[in-house]
């Protein structure tokens, strides 16, 4: 196209330095209110969370610099340990039911053709909901009474109502099934869309070979797919490590702790004890911990692809 | 072999369509039962008396103050997201930018990292500001949560709009808002419906951002009334199961219109990301 030499041809090397300064204005100035909106309610946060993670604050009330001292409290008491602990448990917990079956369902979606979308489609609907009414909704069906959806599929089986939710054995396998209920399907998106990438010749030419179809699995699927894997993995151990509100709506925490997770202890030392000095620290904590996790895993990314390039 | 493959497949894919949509088809029965046919032995998937009486409880509550508040905030987030976040994704795509590359940076970080972590000191700045407690909270910060996707999303496709096109409007006499309004939005269509769908279901979805940064009833949102209600009628479950099938309904029903954009949208994304 010629359009921009015609409009440019009689100008002097000057107007056109105008021109290129006045157009950086204008893109600057069309930038500028996302990146003031970003910085106000993203950035300056963080600082204000770090700040006050430096201080003694109650219910508002800042009573000053204290160095520290937050953090050596927060990481002498063996409840953050154990809050540690129990986000780790319901993060990889939750990824080591979302990730398969995300990837069985984006295989079935894939093989079943059109039929798959309205698998895929059906699948999402849950996580179009709000997790907590999808906790409200789970909680009702768990409810451990001969009437309750849940118990009467037991009876079936011969097996009296068990309360899930108040076993402190189960109430984390349990918190961790309705959060996966929900998003796994997501997951399934981009791996059937990774699936997509991959050349059909390919498995022709494996069938060809005599390849079996776990082979052809193995040897093509998996390795292709790595990383879109590696893309879901992301963003499901993210999801998972901050997932609050499936507990806040399930357990509150409980039975004995057994689902309070660093979140959730987030949640009820800033906003329901206003120990926000304290609070902070484990905000600051968590900030951290998801940096890492963010900074890792495009450091596997970036060095996969720059593998495979 | 085949034929028990293929079968094997469609039983699998039926019993995992049943157990996503059995437990909303369970909360729909049980919102129209009344109370002493709730707790049925054996459990009745249709109910023999239909009753909106559970929905008329809500109603006596005032809950359809607080869907009309969710409804308000989220209408308000998504157009400002969208209309902020699409400028600034034509801006980084077509013009000049000062300290473009640190920009781009920034957009995808804030993307990456979760605004749950921010929430306290949030709720700290706005208790200062002056902005805890009222209308304007909520808004806020949902358009400043969602916005980062919009750039994200309007820019690919802004970028997929050949110049070529709109210096052609241009040429024809059209000033460049006219260009962009004729050429260049029809053209990111799909990013900005994708880009207002997701952002319209993370704020109506919300509940920790809406339950820590208001406190007045007459301000709550869909979920915290519901949790309030959960509260204080604990045992009510044909009113809680209304109140689900109200919150979900919205949300479920703007995902099937828009999933195209939707999944297309995060789709894309990773295929290209």
């Amino acid at each position: 196209m010629t359009v921009v030499p015609i409009k440019l041809a009689g100008a002097s090397a000057r107007s056109i330095e105008q021109a290129a300064r006045a157009s950086r204005r204008v893109g600057t100035a069309l930038v500028g209110p996302a990146v003031a909106v970003i910085v106000a309610v993203h950035i300056v946060p963080a600082f204000i969370g770090f700040y006050s993670s430096l201080r003694r604050i109650f219910f508002f009330a800042d009573e000053g610099f204290v160095g520290l001292s937050n953090f050596s409290a927060l990481f002498s008491d063996p409840i953050t340990w154990q809050a540690i602990g129990r986000s780790l448990a319901f993060t990889f917990g939750a990824l080591a039911l979302a990730v398969p079956l995300a990837l069985l369902a984006a295989l079935a979606v894939r093989e079943l053709g059109p039929r798959g979308r309205l698998l895929l489609t059906i699948l999402l609907v849950p996580w179009a909901m709000s997790p907590i009414v999808v906790a409200l909704l789970w909680k009702w069906i768990l409810l451990p009474s001969p009437g309750g959806l849940f118990a009467s599929i037991l009876a079936v089986f011969g097996i009296p109502p068990v309360n899930l939710l108040s076993d402190p054995a189960w109430a984390m396998p349990t918190v961790i099934a309705v959060a996966v209920w929900r998003t796994f399907a997501f997951a399934a998106i981009i791996l059937s869309a990774g699936l997509g990438q991959i050349p059909k010749d390919l498995y022709r030419a494996a069938s060809v070979d005599g390849l079996s179809v776990v082979e052809r699995f193995t040897k093509i699927t998996l390795p292709l797919l790595a990383p879109s894997i590696l893309i879901v993995l992301s963003m499901l151990t993210i999801s998972y490590f901050n997932e609050v509100q499936v507990i806040i709506g399930l357990t509150s925490g409980g039975p004995i702790r057994s689902t309070t997770t660093l979140g959730y202890q987030l949640y009820i030392t800033g906003f329901v004890e206003l120990d926000q000095g304290r609070g902070n620290a484990i905000a600051v904590v968590m900030f951290l911990i998801n940096l890492l996790l963010i900074v890792g895993y495009i450091q596997l990314l970036g060095g996969r692809k720059g593998g495979e390039a | 072999m085949k034929v028990i493959a293929r079968a094997a497949l469609l039983v699998a894919s039926s019993l995992a369509a049943i157990i996503v949509l059995g437990p909303l088809l369970w909360a729909l029965s049980t919102s129209l039962k009344s109370d002493n046919h709730i707790f049925a032995v054996p459990p009745r998937w249709i109910p023999d008396e239909p009753t909106l009486v559970h929905f008329r409880r809500l109603l006596a509550e005032g809950v359809h103050w607080s869907f009309l508040n969710s409804t308000i905030y989220a209408l308000g987030a998504v157009a400002a997201a969208v209309l902020v976040g699409a400028v600034a994704g034509y801006a980084l795509v077509r013009y000049p930018v000062f300290g473009k590359r640190a920009l781009l940076v920034l957009f995808m970080g804030v993307m990456a990292i979760p605004g749950y972590a921010l929430l306290l000191p949030t709720q700290i700045a706005f208790v200062k500001l002056g902005l805890f407690d009222t209308r304007l909270a909520l808004p806020i910060l949902y358009a400043a949560h969602v916005m980062p996707f919009a750039v994200w999303m309007t820019r690919a496709h802004f970028a997929g709009v050949p110049r070529e096109l709109e210096q052609a409007a241009l040429v024809d006499g059209y000033s460049r808002l006219e260009a962009v309004w004729k050429v260049i939005l029809p053209g990111a269509r799909p990013a900005l419906l994708s880009a207002a769908a997701f952002g319209f279901l993370y704020s109506w979805n919300d509940y920790i951002t809406a339950t820590t940064m208001l406190e007045s009833p007459d301000l709550r949102t869909l979920p915290v009334a519901l949790i309030f209600f959960q509260g204080f009628h604990g045992r009510d479950w044909g009113a809680l199961m209304a109140g689900v099938v109200v919150a979900t309904l919205p949300p479920v029903v703007l995902f099937l219109v828009f999933r195209r954009y939707l999944i297309g949208g995060f789709a894309e994304g990773s295929v290209k990301g």
